[in-house]
């Protein structure tokens, strides 16, 4: 029955794909045609397109081809790009896959536009642009810093006839302070997912003087399982005081997301955050402050550390690198950008940006308070860690189904810190 | 008897409609929340009746749109992809459905294991080295790449209209091509006004899977000014800022009308099939 | 009719129109699936992780599903559960609302609409946002079980053991697209046959299994296939409403794949799970086609 013919068919179209997966690609774009994504909500896509208006016209050899996007399926499309040899020139980066980009060669070192002074990086704090540097290079460049911080409501302290917590305020207080809004108010004292992913572990490991992950990846850094155990355990006391929401609490409580949350809505007094919070939230509550996250209470290591805000990244295969570079120093320093911006990807990078705006621009109370926390917080910052390693979003995964279960009551801090250890040295041993 | 008939009756009408409600109870909070203010909007998150309203504001800032384009760029967009997907697919699906069905041609039962095949493969492996086929042709971020996956139809229409067709007695066929009628003719002429129900069908299920299409759109397109609604509903989110909800909802909405509309006026046409009461019987 | 084993003749004008009328079909599937299919495969033997050069690494990938990978047990165990306990009771249900809906009544275009909305809205916003207050830990549901003296710690939707229960309970709200499918083959059914069957003074009973069943087979055999592919390949639900969660319990094998593919970076593995799905449901459908003979009733093949 043509056998024949139809192996002949199958090894065509075989050799048909295969050629397709093989072939260069070539871009056919025109010269100084720049092609830029970001990932964002409606006045992020509005006001960047005016940036990037603003910028052609000052420099009319330059066109813009901008490909705005929601934060869902932002990555999946660009990783689809990329496969194919057609990434954006310029694309923004989060701190989760900027390794995995630059561990597999997709981004182009920025180092050499640093150094010649293309990118002006003068401006930029040493530790916060290393957050940047990647297997070797400089695989994007810091638009904004931020770091972890504690949200509260002034309104429900007050309520329970708690003072308004100071930086250097400890875990102990924390609690302290947590309880009573529980046991005054009965509202939340607390509420967020402590293993939402592994920024306030990584915290909590800090503070105790380790690294999350070890120098090369391979595996975790720190080797006492006890702390792990004494973070789950001490989230898992929070909730069944009813303290914090546990998992099944906090699934309802997410659902209508932030803006909705019980310490923006005055049912709750504080949430684990990052230092923007007040401020991208001040439309819908302009009460809320933020402090920085509480201290160890027998120990002095610095837990902070500056966190980049996201980056811009420019494409290997990009054949207007110059060009791409020209415009991310004009993004990062530029008054005017910075005017459009106005902070909303966060505290912007460059410290002389931040002066200026502070004194020309009309921010409110509560960016004044984000640009104020930011200085503050330098005196807080330990050594900067190296950039999560490439699996860094299966281990994120791990820890919730593991803190989840010892919170259930299913297994206790101790066994799940072990079991972490267990998945988490398989994963990083396979990604790095 | 009558009533009897009567209390059935009621019944009846009760019972659909309070199953009813809470088949639509989603929608109408869709259409509460978009009809809210945003400072409120989670204030009583679950209640139908708003307490501030904020109309106005909610549809006139969604239709602003969004990434420098109006939403009426997103609605025309999607529309026109939509029509055109729609069409092919139902077309070429009826045309392939047909031929598995009454006509015995060499390797029929290979090709329709692969329409069986297709129905069985997760599209979200597949969009990568689709992503690849239509960059080689360079049909990345035109409208072609949108309409060129329904097309051409669709496993599953083919599969729902073989079933049909095998429903239908041959005799049919036989009478009219004694009558001197081409395969072609048997088809449109005597085979779709039987098959009716199944094109409606079809039709309704292809309108509202093109419409709503997420994936393939987010892959394939870059241009805001060809971004069809999903893509656009999409930009209004993002979970690391301050979100409009308001217009986010209000969009939704105006989205959903359409697809809505199409269903109530197609739905009319699921009437009984009296065509083939001549040859029952 | 016994099936003898003739070698079918086929003449050459039937294979001219047949390919004629499969041409258009034929180009897109080409185009858009049997490359990309024999591309996915080639990606399955390699280590390919979207953003290297993939690799051979021959069949590393299916070993690693079967022998080392727990999360794929996990997932296959959800899926399979989702289909065997769905499937069933959402074509019941469909049959019985189509049923109901066929008959002559006021308004019939409005319920049919009303019914039908739950598919239209699908895997959005709304849905999501809905179904976590219904069945959340402050939802209708536990009020109404509050009532009835069952007092529980965990809400449905947050227990990992009856969280899957209410994806399963989505998923029978969703049965508006099989109840149009059964209500268009209704439609099909000669309202004639009824009216003899009448006069014989038969029950209605009786007419639903000797007329209305027998002559729906075939839209019963194409809605069961249907439903057990779609149901393998469940991901929105879980995907919208419980991301997988609480502990997996809710980690359907498509969403697992799609984790591995686009935020694990492991694109190579996620094609080698994506064809190991796909084996699974074709057993399961030639399976269902073997049976056919045996309960579907067509009526072309008198």
């Amino acid at each position: 029955m043509g056998k024949m013919k139809k192996i002949t068919a199958a090894a065509m179209a075989a050799a048909m794909a295969m050629s397709m997966i093989a072939a260069p690609v070539s871009a056919e774009e025109e010269k100084k045609t720049i092609k830029i994504t970001w990932w964002g909500g409606q006045s992020r896509h509005d006001y960047t397109q005016k940036i990037l208006d603003l910028y052609m016209e000052e420099h009319p050899d330059i066109v813009f081809e901008a490909a705005p996007s929601g934060w869902d399926g932002y990555f999946e499309k660009l990783s689809t790009q990329t496969a194919s040899g057609s990434m954006p020139d310029i694309v923004q980066m989060d701190y989760l896959y900027i390794t995995t980009y630059a561990k597999n060669g997709s981004v182009t070192d920025l180092q050499p536009y640093m150094d010649n002074g293309t990118i002006d990086v003068s401006n930029i704090d040493e530790n916060l642009l290393a957050t940047g540097k990647s297997n070797g290079i400089m695989a994007g460049a810091v638009l904004s810093s931020g770091f972890n911080a504690f949200g509260y409501n002034p309104d429900v302290l007050a309520e329970a006839g708690v003072e308004e917590p100071t930086n250097d305020w400890t875990w102990s207080d924390f609690i302290e302070m947590a309880t009573k809004v529980k046991e005054t108010t009965g509202k939340w004292g607390t509420s967020s997912d402590p293993v939402l992913d592994t920024n306030d572990f990584h915290y909590w490991v800090r503070q105790h003087g380790e690294q999350l992950f070890s120098d090369d990846n391979k595996s975790l850094g720190y080797e006492d399982d006890a702390i792990l155990a004494s973070f789950l355990q001490m989230w898992k006391d929070l909730m069944d005081a009813g303290i914090c929401p546990n998992p099944d609490e906090y699934a309802q409580i997410s659902t209508l997301g932030q803006e909705a949350s019980p310490i923006v809505t005055g049912d709750g007094a504080f949430i684990s955050e990052r230092n923007n919070y007040a401020a991208k939230l001040s439309g819908v509550n302009d009460k809320l402050k933020v402090v920085l996250p509480p201290l160890s209470d027998d120990s002095d290591t610095k837990g902070l550390w500056m966190k980049p805000g996201m980056f811009f990244s420019i494409a290997e295969t990009s054949e207007v690198k110059d060009e791409c570079a020209e415009f991310i120093n004009w993004f990062i320093n530029s008054e005017e950008a910075n005017e459009i911006m106005m902070a909303e990807r966060g505290v912007p990078a460059s410290s002389a940006v931040r002066d200026y705006m502070i004194e020309n621009c009309e921010l409110n109370q509560q960016q004044k308070d984000m640009f104020e926390l930011m200085t503050e917080a330098t005196d807080y910052c330990g050594e900067t860690p190296a950039p999560d390693p490439v699996g860094i979003a299966e281990v994120n995964e791990a820890l919730k189904n593991i803190g989840n279960s010892v919170f259930y009551g299913q297994v206790t801090p101790e066994e799940g810190a072990a079991q972490f250890r267990e998945e988490a040295n398989e994963i990083l041993e396979r990604n790095n | 008897m009558k009533r009897k008939k009567r209390i059935h009756s009621v019944i009846f009408h009760v019972g659909t409609c309070a199953l009813g409600f809470l088949m639509i109870y989603p929608l109408l909070w869709l259409l509460a929340s978009s009809f809210k203010s945003n400072d409120t909007m989670f204030h009583n998150a679950f209640s139908l009746i708003p307490e501030k309203w904020d109309i106005v504001t909610n549809y006139s800032s969604g239709f602003a749109g969004v990434g420098g384009q109006p939403f009426t760029t997103f609605l025309f967009n999607t529309v026109f992809v939509t029509v055109i997907g729609t069409v092919g697919c139902v077309f070429v699906s009826l045309l392939a459905a047909y031929a598995f069905t009454r006509i015995k041609f060499w390797g029929s039962n290979f090709w329709f294991g692969c329409v069986m095949m297709t129905m069985m493969i997760p599209a979200q492996i597949m969009v990568v080295p689709q992503y690849i086929i239509l960059k080689k042709l360079n049909l990345v971020d035109t409208r072609i790449a949108l309409i060129l996956p329904w097309f051409f139809g669709g496993a599953f229409f083919i599969f729902l209209m073989t079933q049909f067709f095998r429903g239908i007695p041959k005799e049919l066929d036989e009478a009219a091509e004694i009558d001197g009628c081409g395969k072609f003719a048997i088809l449109f002429r005597v085979l779709v006004p039987v098959v009716k129900p199944a094109i409606v069908t079809s039709s309704i299920f292809a309108f509202y899977w093109i419409w709503q299409d997420f994936f393939q759109p987010l892959i394939f397109m870059s241009s805001p000014e060809k971004y069809t609604i999903s893509l656009a509903l999409n930009m209004y989110l993002d979970p690391n800022s301050y979100n409009n909800y308001g217009g986010l909802f209000a969009m939704s909405v105006i989205s959903l009308v359409p697809v809505i509309a199409f269903f109530i006026i197609f739905q009319k046409y699921l009437v009984d099939g009296i065509a083939m009461d001549g040859i029952k019987g | 009719m016994k099936k003898k084993r003739v070698k079918t003749v086929y003449k050459r004008h039937d294979n001219i129109i047949g390919y004629t009328l499969l041409a258009p079909w034929l180009f897109g599937f080409l185009l858009m699936w049997l490359i990309p299919s024999i591309i996915s495969i080639y990606y399955s033997f390699t280590d390919f992780n979207l953003l290297n050069t993939p690799s051979f690494i021959g069949i590393s990938n299916y070993v690693r599903a079967f022998t080392k990978d727990a999360k794929f047990v996990k997932a296959l165990g959800v899926t399979f559960t989702y289909v065997l306990v769905l499937v069933p009771l959402r074509l019941s249900f469909a049959l019985f609302v189509a049923m109901l809906l066929n008959k002559k009544h006021r308004f019939l275009g409005l319920y049919r609409t009303l019914y039908y909305v739950p598919s239209i809205i699908g895997g959005s916003i709304a849905v999501s946002v809905v179904w976590k207050q219904i069945f959340g830990n402050n939802g209708v549901v536990m009020s109404l079980l509050a009532v009835f003296g069952i007092e529980q710690k965990l809400s449905l939707i947050g227990n990992p053991k009856t969280a899957l229960g209410v994806i399963i309970l989505m998923g029978i709200w969703q049965f508006g697209s099989s109840m149009l499918i059964f209500l268009s083959a209704l439609k099909q059914i000669p309202y004639s046959l009824y009216e003899s069957a009448m006069v014989d003074g038969a029950k209605p009973r009786q007419t639903f299994f000797k007329i209305t069943l027998p002559l729906l087979t075939p839209t019963i055999f194409f809605n069961l296939i249907l439903q057990i592919i779609n149901g393998f390949r469940v991901f929105t639900e879980s995907y919208v409403v419980t991301d997988g969660g609480p502990m997996d319990s809710t980690l359907s094998y498509i969403l697992y794949l799609y984790r591995r593919a686009f935020t694990y970076f492991d694109m190579g593995y996620s094609c080698a799970l994506a064809w190991i799905l796909v084996a699974i449901i074709a057993v399961f459908t030639v399976i269902l086609f073997k049976t056919q003979n045996g309960w579907v009733h067509y009526e072309a093949e008198d």
